[in-house]
């Protein structure tokens, strides 16, 4: 097992489908002993994790626990199985594993029709999730990329709720617009970098040593190629419209693997991507994105505050908190990176508890709606302080996950060097006090004041399987709030290089015609974010 | 007889399934009815033609009678191909001959004389021969089509297709007549010779509105718009593994030859000669042909309320992608899609065959709601086949798209490319269409329970495996392609 931990890491949870698979069929397994095998099962991603994170070093560069071999060759075809994990990429995989332990958990009373199918889609939707982040080869990442929508668009038809097929659909066609288009620039990218290699990282050592050279219009065009796709999984004002109908109408689980995994690997993308490939496109464009990224932020967090539905508001306040990530990117600072992909983990973590704890008060009551709660916090204690703390996080308390993230970009955005930097930080940081009023408000509406519902007078409280997926959530965001260090740590080596990537080859072309020059206060801009990274030292 | 270069192992495929063909036809007029006989008869004669042309493997490229038949790897691999699809299609027949009492030996010998046509299609070197084999193949197809004699819907389709096919030949016979006027010859080897130098100016009007009749006739036998109207009717009427049939083997037949033709005889060379002159006037009106099919052929699917009439339209989209490849002028991909697209389509019109039942009625959409748990044995491979037709990674459909986007980038069809990748979103909508009525909506009624015949299970697990295995380990079958893309004879890029 020892050299192949990434692929078992990665297909254990396919074999684990086989193996329910063989169980129903074989064995005639009742639903209750598919669904603990089916977590069972998903332990076993799980605890392979223990040994990536130990074996990870976090001082080396490049990818780690690295497996290589041909794949499909001839016809210019020249395809590796070519998989490992880098900073950018680590905590993904960990974070995709745990959610779809958590996923199981939550849909132990929820799911009571074909459990059997609904446990093999998540299996296989998590082989996807897992792909994504460690596959190192173009053509592999593609596959992983979209393979994983037909799983989650089962999740959501079968299992949703009433327009759940209208979701379905939107779902897929948003994103598979987005992956067309992608497929194109991966053809166009192939040819560009010579029609030899889909290795991602030898494309990108290409364009970092100024190999790749593309036309500025090219560049263009292969950036949005890629940008778009993942903007759209982002999603990013105004691609976000699929998002609140898949999240409202999917069951607790899916909502849970879309706001936790599948809206990171757009940010996950950009990363991986956009900034070291195509620098001066993203150059080009990052004050749109920035612009763009605000108005997510603000629009998201206006538009949770007037909705009645818990799961609709939670949705929306992904937009805003998606938000903080894509402008930690492309402010293209060391913090800003650093605050964008501890964003996501906590946004991952904290939005997927708050949808199980939507889940838990839509099993008790069938129904989402706000008003028809109120006073929870008196038969439910121990569900209104998991709910508190879970929200808290989202709202960016500090000492909470959230906090950390958002701060980061926020820090990250103010010294860089982007234009208007300071006016984009003023506006972003406004939306954390809508942020704190949305949540604030609708966990007054929920858990405090008279019930006014007698139906809620009586409701239990979270059992011990509740407990079980949400305890952990709560203290995850606790100790990620006090102690970011172990993760960013991480993280810092792969983002440094990106950065390096992103402003090297910008420097490279400082001559070149076409592009706009560099702002030339670049040395003031590193002292600055050097600064800045003591501060937070 | 050395001189006219009559060497039998040369068609030694097409020998071996006449010869079946008049057996089987035989022995159904001395003792009739004999299914498991006759079927299994044919299948072996089937089998050992696809032996018969893997033997023609290493002879190399060789020409016989009068270099009027090739044998090169495009030869090959296509009969392989064909042989695949008519294989299939007899386990797809296999319970639909009980179901309507029809007279296996007669249906299945005219199986196979179809086939004949299409191995004879590919293996063709002379443009009289061509137009002979796709006589054969049209000719039994017709027949094929008209079935189920007392369905009106089945005489409609086959007189239907009788009428556009003949004037689609003729098309083609009078294309290959002006083409004749202009270089003298039929024989595509000494086309592409006379070609490789300058034509008069007369010849060259001669040529090009001989090569657009021929552009027509092909444009109707592979169904691309705007030569595709007949399809759609005869794909609905025709008896379903019929559909099947038509929808795979004889396509695949039909590209062959159209690569032949256009992407290796009438290639530019990049000097000044006949065949430039030409290329850029082909290349025109078949991306054309390309882009209107695929659009064309995408769009009018998502409306279609008959699972026939739908996948009728998917093949015209799909017809449009192969297109790609042809002006790519990569025959290989060409040939690795038809591969695929036969196994993930006879697959799924098999379970179309099944499920539409005794007298084809059952052919809705509609009719599928409810499949989903209670027969998971047929909507489970009919969403896989559906999610391979729309070309997700991890299936067949995948990477054969994928293949012919990468060449006709490479190509410089960057346009074509994008307006391909866009259409394949638009294909997403109607087969999860499919899909979403399987799993997602109730049945009005008490969904029936069909008992699944071995046949059946045998065609889903060949097409199944062969999804998977060319969705994820290619290489082989990469391989193969690649040796037999060393042997061909003319035009070898």
């Amino acid at each position: 097992m020892g050299g192949h931990l990434l692929s078992w890491l990665t297909f254990a949870p396919t074999v684990g489908a086989l193996l329910l698979l063989f169980a129903r069929v074989l064995m005639s397994a009742r639903e209750e002993t598919i669904r603990r095998l089916a977590l069972a099962l998903s332990l076993i991603p799980l605890g392979l994790c223990i040994p990536v994170l130990m074996r990870f070093d976090p001082t080396a560069s490049g990818p780690q626990m690295v497996e290589r071999a041909p794949w499909i060759r001839f016809f210019g075809f020249n395809v590796d199985y070519f998989v490992g994990v880098d900073g950018l990429s680590l905590w993904f995989v960990v974070l995709s594993a745990l959610l779809v332990t958590i996923s199981i958990l939550a849909s132990w009373r929820a799911i009571d029709q074909h459990v059997l199918e609904f446990h093999i889609f998540l299996l296989l939707l998590e082989t996807g999730l897992i792909g994504v982040f460690v596959a190192l080869d173009l053509f592999l990442f593609f596959i992983f990329w979209e393979v994983m929508l037909v799983p989650m668009y089962f999740l959501i038809g079968i299992w949703g709720y009433e327009r759940r097929i209208y979701a379905a659909v939107k779902f897929i066609i948003y994103t598979m617009v987005g992956s067309a288009l992608m497929l194109a620039a991966i053809i166009s990218l192939y040819y560009l970098n010579g029609g030899t290699t889909f290795d991602i990282l030898a494309i990108t050592e290409n364009a970092r040593a100024g190999r790749l050279a593309l036309a500025p219009q090219t560049e263009r065009w292969l950036f949005w190629g890629f940008a778009l796709a993942f903007l759209i999984k982002v999603p990013l004002f105004p691609f976000h419209t699929w998002l609140p109908d898949a999240h409202v109408e999917a069951p607790t689980a899916g909502s849970v693997i879309l706001a936790g995994v599948l809206l990171k690997m757009g940010g996950y993308g950009l990363l991986r991507f956009n900034l070291p490939l195509f620098p001066h496109a993203t150059e080009e464009f990052a004050g749109l994105l920035c612009a763009l990224a605000i108005l997510s932020i603000i629009y998201g967090a206006l538009v949770s505050m007037v909705q009645p539905d818990l799961k609709k508001l939670i949705a929306y306040s992904s937009v805003s908190h998606m938000g903080f990530v894509v402008l930690g990117i492309m402010a293209r600072t060391e913090m800003g990176m650093q605050g964008a992909i501890f964003q996501m983990l906590s946004h991952g973590i904290s939005t997927g508890a708050l949808f199980v704890i939507v889940g838990v008060l839509s099993e008790r009551r069938h129904t989402r709606v706000i008003a028809e709660f109120g006073g929870l916090a008196r038969p439910m204690p121990v569900f209104s302080a998991l709910f508190g703390i879970l929200a808290l996080a989202s709202v960016a308390l500090p000492t909470l996950s959230g906090f950390v993230g958002e701060f980061l970009v926020l820090v990250g955005t103010y010294t860089s060097e982007l234009a208007h930097a300071r006016a984009y930080t003023v506006l972003a940081a406004t939306a954390m006090i809508f942020s704190a009023a949305y949540m604030l408000w609708m966990l007054e509406r929920v858990l405090f004041g008279e019930i006014t519902h007698e139906e809620n007078r009586h409701l239990p409280d979270v059992n011990r399987r509740e407990r079980l997926t949400l305890i952990p959530m709560a203290v995850l965001v606790i100790v990620m709030g006090v102690l970011p260090n172990p993760i960013l740590r991480r993280t810092d080596r792969a983002i440094s290089e990106v950065k390096q990537a992103a402003h090297g080859a910008v420097l490279v072309q400082w001559e070149s015609p076409g592009w706009r020059m560099p702002n030339p206060a670049l040395s003031k801009g590193a002292a600055r974010e050097r600064m800045g990274l003591m501060r937070r030292r | 007889m050395e001189s006219l270069g009559i060497t039998y192992r040369v068609i030694g495929p097409e020998l071996v399934l006449t010869v079946t063909g008049v057996l089987v036809m035989l022995l159904e007029a001395f003792s009739p009815g004999k299914k498991v006989r006759d079927g299994i008869l044919a299948a072996a004669g089937v089998v050992l033609a696809g032996v018969a042309a893997l033997a023609l493997w290493d002879e190399g490229p060789v020409m016989a009678f009068s270099q009027m038949v090739i044998a090169d790897g495009l030869r090959v691999f296509f009969t392989l191909v064909i042989v695949l699809g008519t294989l299939l299609t007899i386990l797809v027949s296999w319970s639909f001959l009980d179901e309507e009492r029809i007279p296996p030996g007669e249906y299945f010998a005219l199986l196979l004389f179809g086939t004949v046509g299409m191995t004879l299609l590919v293996a063709s070197n002379d443009l009289m021969m061509l137009f002979l084999a796709l006589e054969t193949i049209t000719i039994a197809t017709y027949v094929l089509a008209g079935y189920r004699r007392e369905d009106l819907r089945s005489t409609e389709s086959a007189l239907k297709y009788f009428l556009l096919g003949a004037f689609s030949s003729a098309f083609l016979l009078y294309g290959i007549v002006l083409i004749y006027g202009a270089t003298r010859t039929t024989n595509l080897a000494e086309m592409a010779r006379i070609m490789s130098g300058p034509l008069e100016e007369a010849e060259i009007v001669l040529l090009m509105a001989g090569v657009a009749m021929l552009l027509i006739g092909f444009g109707f036998k592979v169904t691309t718009v705007p030569f595709h109207v007949w399809t759609p009717d005869v794909y609905e009427g025709a008896p379903t593994p019929v559909t099947a049939f038509l929808s795979t083997a004889p396509k695949a037949a039909g590209f062959a030859a159209f690569l032949r033709v256009f992407s290796l005889t009438f290639a530019p060379l990049g000097i000044e000669s006949a065949a430039d002159q030409l290329a850029s006037h082909w290349v025109s009106a078949v991306t054309a042909m390309s882009i209107l099919s695929m659009t064309f052929g995408n769009f009018v699917a998502i409306v279609q309320t008959n699972i026939k009439r739908m996948l009728a339209y998917s093949s015209i989209a799909h017809a449009g992608y192969v297109l790609i490849g042809v002006l790519a002028r990569d025959w290989a991909a060409v040939a690795f899609y038809m591969l695929v697209y036969t196994l993930m389509n006879l697959g799924g019109f098999a379970i179309v065959a099944l499920w539409a039942r005794r007298g084809d009625k059952w052919v809705l959409i509609a009719d599928y709601a409810g499949l989903g748990f209670r027969q998971p044995l047929l909507s489970f491979p009919l969403a896989i086949f559906l999610v391979s037709l729309a070309g997700f990674p991890g299936t067949a459909g995948f990477v054969a798209k994928f293949w012919l986007f990468k060449s006709a980038w490479g190509a410089g069809f960057q346009e074509l490319v994008l307006i391909g990748v866009l259409n394949t979103v638009v294909s997403v909508y109607y087969y999860l269409y499919v899909v979403i009525v399987m799993f997602f909506r109730e049945p009005k009624e008490e969904v029936p329970r069909i008992p699944l015949s071995r046949a059946f299970m045998t065609t889903m697990v060949v097409a199944l495996v062969g999804v998977f295995y060319l969705g994820l380990l290619p290489t082989r079958v990469f391989a193969f392609l690649n040796a037999a893309q060393n042997l061909l004879a003319i035009g070898a890029r």
